[in-house]
């Protein structure tokens, strides 16, 4: 008996859900050992925590922002997990492998500072057309400050706090004031602040 | 946290992206003193023999648990380099899969208590149980705790039976529960048979016996007879007006008593007869009176204190009082629907019995019920469709709600019995576990003589044919603290006389060593009949024993091999008498 349309009480079908993505293809180790620059037993380690998170191969951004926002929990780390999960996504189809994983966190921890600050400027630069725009920028550093979790009573302090912030970054990257900042005037920029020097060489550190 | 940890060098560089914007220069990052944190190493748990390998960052994954602090420690075993536990395997293995992917589950089959328990044992909360069994554990601990509730309130009911003093509660406890006395008992069949009476003196009275002289028509018993049912109904009234009295007098909380159902039918039942007295006969208000006769057969109603099946029939329409509402509904807006339809239909029809909308209504009533008397009946050929469609949808909408009342009535009945049941099984398993509990509170008893017997033995020099066995120290240390407390607490030196040594034999008789006191005056336990009679020598010498070997010697022969009968692995000793700790306690 086949329910009428519009009966007030739905069937609700359970279906089995087709897998959603195609297996990914195994990696090796060996592989992986030579492409990044990880030794065998920290790829073991964090395949080993990878794997229990996403026992399916590869990381979905809903699964990302959880694996993010278990280490900011006061804040709303979603904006940023986001951005980030963007960034890593090299080949934007919504889903990061292990290898992709990997390859990326190689260059970032293991890589020199040029290489680290190409990978900021592609996540800042949200829609990938080659310069991060004011709009951009403010929406960085919004995502940032959503990550210390929000005042209940100090909305506007804070709104004009990462206003300003904007407001003085823009200045000291964008050199020649034209309204946006291209991937050259983003490392001249940088490089020559020694501060963002420094502590850019802090992720040096060994696992 | 730490279920994530692998995830944190992904963190780390996800902070980069923080760096061009940061206000002030970050912190350098700290530095691991050994590199062992990173290293992993497997830690094994034995637990029953059943062993399980995990690493130890999965276990630290919760450090408010046994397994996740340092408490594990207590439970290391170095000669095996692992950490025992002796507990249930199968248990643990959910336990262990608590830590491993970070939802704990409840098994089905397994007893929700042990399962509680072990959960306790483990310090997890049984608050992190996932959604996909928390349904079920939560059903299953309410259904226990009703279980656990329902008998310890029976409990409560037997054993606060001999402490009533007060003549109030009492007597309430005597209307409420008409076995627990005789008088009670008296009380409960007396006012039954007089509902009865009364009940069929109502129904008698109507009954035609004889012509009215001089008149047309039958004369009913009741007035013939009218001193005769006069003097009946005045009894039972009184019966009943001093049983309710009594209850009110009675009752803990009058005005929850007066507001309750029973009273109220207890009232009802009794007024018309008040009301009648006043009243003379008079015609103006006889008819009224007559009325008010009416009301006397809601005594058959005070039966439901006398029949539990009629008090759960009450509970159950009262519990299924929405379905009710949901048929009464129901068929009313279906009687008003087709008996509208009905007289329209046979409006226009000569002499028809359908004269208005609630006319109609009883033709309605008749056929959706399928009574179909046939006194009204529809003459067009509409009102014959209208007709079949109306006794169709009858058996529809009656048929509906009906099984959800059986239902209803079937669940309660069957909880009803089964409580009896359980209060009667309940019972019988009691008294079984007490007569095992004193066995073997009399076969420790036994043992611990021996053991005293052999010592002094051995004080005294004298040698027993029973060559060297061993002792349990435990057992040992067991029987030296008991005979510390006798010696506390006999004040003399004791003499085979001494009404602290009888008085002990009692006591320990009593009292088995796990707790549970016996009734006194009840039989012994089902101990040897060799011990029971030298049972009185044994204690002799267990307090003088030493002081008066003498004593001993001759209580000896008897003693000895009598209760070697109910020990089964004692062992001679070869000690010197002292009793010191051994470290290994």
């Amino acid at each position: 008996m086949a329910t009428p349309p519009d009966s007030p009480i739905e069937e609700v079908v359970y279906e089995l859900e087709p897998t959603r993505l195609p297996k990914p293809i195994p990696v090796a180790l060996d592989d992986l050992c030579r492409q990044t620059k990880f030794t065998r037993q920290e790829i073991r380690v964090m395949y080993r925590g990878f794997k229990t998170e996403c026992p399916e191969g590869v990381v979905h951004e809903e699964c990302f922002k959880d694996i993010y926002a278990k280490f900011f929990p006061h804040g709303n780390s979603a904006v940023y997990a986001h951005y980030v999960f963007k960034a890593f996504d090299v080949n934007c189809n919504g889903a990061i492998s292990f290898r992709d994983l990997l390859v990326t966190l190689s260059t970032l921890l293991r890589g020199s500072v040029y290489e680290r600050l190409r990978w900021t400027f592609r996540l800042y630069d949200s829609n990938g057309d080659g310069c991060i725009s004011r709009a951009e920028l403010a929406d960085i550093v919004a995502a940032v400050h959503e990550l210390m979790g929000r005042r209940a009573h100090h909305h506007a302090e804070d709104e004009r706090v990462a206003r300003d912030q904007v407001d003085r970054v823009f200045r000291k990257l964008d050199l020649n004031q034209d309204g946006v900042i291209t991937i050259e005037e983003f490392m001249e920029s940088c490089l020559k602040d020694e501060v963002i020097t420094r502590s850019l060489q802090m992720f040096d550190a060994p696992l | 946290m730490a279920s994530v940890a692998a995830w944190l060098p992904f963190a780390r560089a996800a902070a980069i992206g923080w760096v061009p914007i940061a206000t002030h220069p970050l912190p350098p990052p700290p530095i691991p003193k050994d590199r062992r944190k990173s290293e992993d190493e497997k830690l094994l748990i034995n637990v029953s023999g059943r062993r399980f390998e995990t690493w130890r960052n999965t276990l630290e994954k919760y450090p408010d648990t046994l397994l996740g602090s340092n408490e594990r420690e207590f439970f290391y075993d170095e000669d095996s380099g692992e950490y025992f536990f002796d507990r249930d395997p199968d248990i643990f293995r959910h336990i262990l899969n608590y830590y491993r992917t970070g939802k704990l589950h409840y098994p089905k089959h397994e007893c929700l208590t042990s399962y509680d328990e072990e959960l306790a044992f483990f310090g997890i909360l049984p608050d992190v149980i996932g959604d996909c069994c928390y349904e079920d554990y939560r059903d299953r601990k309410r259904e226990n705790a009703e279980r656990l509730m329902d008998d310890k309130l029976s409990d409560n009911d037997n054993q606060s039976l001999p402490q009533l003093t007060d003549l109030r509660q009492k007597m309430w406890r005597a209307f409420e529960n008409p076995h627990t006395s005789t008088s009670a008992l008296v009380f409960y069949y007396v006012t039954g048979f007089f509902i009865a009476v009364s009940v069929m003196a109502n129904v008698v009275e109507t009954v035609p016996c004889g012509h009215r002289p001089g008149r047309a028509g039958t004369l009913p018993c009741g007035e013939r007879y009218k001193i005769v049912f006069f003097c009946l109904d005045t009894a039972c009234v009184m019966i009943f007006t001093a049983e309710y009295l009594l209850r009110l007098f009675a009752a803990p909380d009058r005005c929850k008593f007066v507001r309750s159902v029973m009273s109220i039918i207890d009232v009802v039942a009794i007024l018309p007869y008040y009301i009648g007295l006043g009243i003379t006969d008079n015609d103006d208000v006889s008819g009224a009176f007559v009325t008010l006769r009416v009301f006397r057969v809601f005594r058959i109603f005070k039966f439901s204190r006398h029949s539990q099946g009629l008090r759960i029939l009450g509970y159950t329409l009262k519990s299924c009082a929405s379905e009710l509402g949901f048929l009464v509904f129901s068929l009313a807006m279906a009687i008003i629907i087709f008996a509208t339809v009905m007289f329209y239909a046979e409006k226009n029809e000569t002499e028809t019995n359908f004269t208005s909308i609630p006319a109609a209504f009883w033709y309605t009533i008749v056929t959706m019920t399928t009574l179909g008397y046939g006194d009204m009946v529809p003459g067009t050929i509409a009102g014959k469709i209208v007709g079949g469609v109306c006794s169709l949808s009858g058996v529809l909408v009656i048929a509906l709600p009906v099984p959800v009342i059986v239902s209803n009535f079937s669940r309660i009945y069957h909880q009803n019995q089964r409580a009896d049941k359980r209060k009667a099984q309940r019972k019988a398993r009691l008294a079984r576990i007490r007569i095992a509990k004193a066995s073997s509170g009399a076969a420790f008893v036994s043992k611990k003589k021996a053991a005293e017997a052999r010592l002094a033995a051995q004080e005294s020099g004298i040698e027993l044919d029973e060559g060297s066995r061993e002792e349990d120290i435990f057992e040992l240390q067991h029987h030296h603290l008991l005979r510390c407390l006798e010696k506390t607490t006999c004040p003399e030196y004791p003499y085979a006389s001494h009404p602290c040594v009888q008085d002990r034999e009692f006591v320990e008789l009593d009292n088995p060593y796990n707790g549970a006191p016996k009734r006194p005056g009840s039989p012994s336990p089902l101990a040897s009949p060799a011990h029971s009679s030298h049972s009185r020598a044994g204690l002799l010498q267990a307090c003088c024993g030493r002081c008066c070997p003498q004593r001993y010697q001759q209580a000896c022969g008897k003693y000895i091999p009598a209760t070697s009968a109910v020990q089964s692995n004692q062992t001679g000793v070869g000690m010197d008498g002292t009793y010191l700790v051994e470290a290994s306690f």
